[in-house]
């Protein structure tokens, strides 16, 4: 019965099992030495089979049953194989349950331990996110993000308007998000903003204005590429902006904002023949004046 | 000398009685660098630190020129603690880490951004400071006495030992073991009442003296070990043994990787270890989910 056990996990789990192998066996090392250095080590979760028996060294008992594969004592590393993610699930239930306190609490520690105490989860796990509330907001725009590609998927409307249209409305769906947070949106930003967390951040952006560009249906791959995004960026960001002193029943006045935003910027074609020319025209007047300079 | 004596006498009348049956059951572990048996090891060890007690936070400020303060700081901020936390300090005697973690908990900023409703949490803060060795315990009572701590009910001082811990499980939230760790017997019972007595969510974390690995770092911090720190203890405490004793049980405590998969076998998830400078010290995190 063992035997079969362990060959559902072998053929089911062996792949993922080397995977995760491969994942602990990599550390960060860091160049700093007089100062802090973290190294990192996500070591296999492994639950010992028997309380340690003090006769034996148990270190070696553990070690050489993770390496082979006999079937008798087998069985817990079926068990063992669920543990190894299951922090990270905890640590994403409590962030779930702490985004219900951050109204009353701001993107806070104390948001992080009220969220905790509602899991049933002791209130040190919050000790365990490396950048606190950093993590919790990252949360949030992924989590957002992940609701916003739902929508994209599931939504009908989006197939019968322009790419303008469609931004327009995905960037509405995005921020409508944020809303109930929005008094205390500040805080979230100035938390992404922080040295320590810009370079995520960043990347969660990027990320969200990719997405909503590929459904608005934008196949370029050039250098527009870069400047669609660039653009769809920035009015994205000064749109969230305005939103936070806006103060008009449902946000009229941001939509109204993003509308004329999303109407003007969208002459892109136009806007970079501009570019184009303006840069030929300084080129060349450039030219011309070192031309001139060097003949002399 | 005295130290070196005593084992001697020990070893010299303990072998001619043992059987080869008691042999068989008696393992050997390190005192330093000399083996011994477990059951001596830590009777030596007791004595060591009731060598030493009186001196501890001295000698402990000379000979690591005063950064063993900024690591158990950073001890305390990685361990985030909140109010109505109970914490287990292990081998905590004189009570730094503690201090520490009540300061942090009822620190103004702190207080200032709370509700209300939280100061009944701040009444259900327990630290336990749990050492084996009643002489530092003293020590520490008497520090926080003169920290103005004394009657402050969330500071509970317990003698018991690492490996048999008096708690209940998953009764605490949060247990620290601040260059404790190096002393015990039998590491392994050490973590597995750590992972036994802390809730869900708890975390597990040790400061300890571990190893520099840093080409030329390494020679000078061996020459600082061997030949300043006895001549130190020498000088300062008047015990050069307790002190030979420190630095070679620095060199025999598992390197960082082996302890972080030890915390591991325990039952620990999400396993770290920060070095600080360079390896000198390292500290070792484990949650328990």
């Amino acid at each position: 019965m063992y035997r079969t056990v362990v060959n559902r996990i072998l053929f089911s789990g062996g792949g993922r099992r080397l995977l995760h192998r491969h994942r602990d066996l990599r550390t960060v090392i860091c160049s700093s030495r007089f100062s802090t250095t973290t190294e990192t080590q996500t070591v296999p979760n492994r639950r010992p089979l028997n309380p340690p028996d003090p006769s034996t060294s148990s270190s070696s008992s553990s070690s050489t049953s993770f390496q082979t594969s006999s079937a008798a004592g087998d069985v817990p590393r079926h068990e063992r194989q669920n543990p190894r993610a299951e922090y990270e699930e905890e640590q994403a239930r409590v962030l779930q349950a702490s985004l219900r306190h951050v109204i009353r609490l701001g993107w806070s520690e104390e948001a992080m331990i009220e969220g905790a105490k509602e899991v049933g989860i002791s209130p040190s796990i919050v000790g365990s996110f490396p950048r606190k509330e950093a993590a919790l907001v990252e949360f949030f725009m992924d989590d957002c993000l992940q609701r916003l590609i739902d929508r994209i998927d599931s939504a009908e409307e989006l197939q019968n308007s322009t790419p303008s249209q469609r931004i327009n409305k995905l960037v509405r769906i995005r921020l409508e998000m944020q809303a109930p947070y929005i008094s205390k949106w500040p805080q979230a930003l100035s938390i992404q903003a922080h040295p320590l967390n810009v370079s995520t951040s960043f990347k969660q952006r990027a990320m969200l204005v990719d997405e909503i560009w590929h459904a608005a249906g934008d196949e370029t791959s050039d250098l527009d590429w870069y400047v669609r995004r660039t653009v769809l960026g920035g009015i994205y960001s000064t749109t969230e902006i305005y939103m936070l002193t806006d103060s008009s029943p449902e946000f009229r006045d941001t939509w109204l904002f993003l509308d004329n935003w999303v109407e003007d910027a969208f002459d892109l074609k136009k806007t970079i023949q501009e570019a184009k020319y303006l840069a030929e025209a300084v080129g060349a007047g450039m030219g011309s004046f070192v031309g001139k300079v060097l003949q002399r | 000398m005295a130290l070196r004596l005593l084992t001697r006498n020990l070893r010299n009348r303990i072998s001619p009685n043992l059987c080869s049956a008691s042999l068989l059951h008696s393992h050997a572990t390190s005192f330093g660098f000399k083996e011994v048996r477990e059951e001596e090891k830590s009777q030596m060890v007791g004595k060591v630190f009731s060598n030493v007690a009186s001196n501890y936070d001295l000698m402990n400020d000379f000979m690591s020129a005063g950064l063993h303060r900024l690591w158990k700081d950073r001890l305390v901020s990685k361990l985030s603690p909140f109010p109505g936390m109970k914490h287990l300090d292990v081998a905590g005697g004189t009570g730094d880490v503690a201090f520490r973690i009540l300061e942090s908990i009822n620190s103004i900023r702190r207080r200032a951004l709370q509700d209300p409703i939280n100061d009944d949490l701040q009444e259900e803060t327990r630290i336990y400071v749990c050492d084996i060795n009643q002489n530092m315990l003293n020590v520490g009572k008497n520090r926080a006495l003169e920290r103005g701590l004394g009657e402050d009910k969330s500071l509970v001082w317990v003698q018991g030992d690492a490996e048999a811990l008096s708690f209940e499980d998953n009764s605490m939230d949060g247990y620290t073991i601040a260059f404790g760790i190096r002393n015990v017997t039998h590491i392994e019972k050490v973590l597995t009442e750590a992972y036994r007595v802390l809730k869900r969510g708890g975390r597990f974390l040790s400061l300890e003296l571990s190893h520099v690995e840093i080409p030329v770092f390494k020679e000078l911090y061996d020459l600082y070990s061997f030949s300043v720190i006895p001549r130190l203890g020498e000088v300062v405490a008047g015990d050069r043994e307790s002190y030979q004793y420190l630095v070679e049980s620095i060199r025999r405590f598992p390197p960082q990787e082996k302890f972080a998969s030890m915390i591991a076998d325990a039952g620990f998830q999400k396993v770290e270890y920060e070095n600080l400078v360079g390896g000198v010290v390292a500290i070792h995190s484990g949650l328990k989910i």
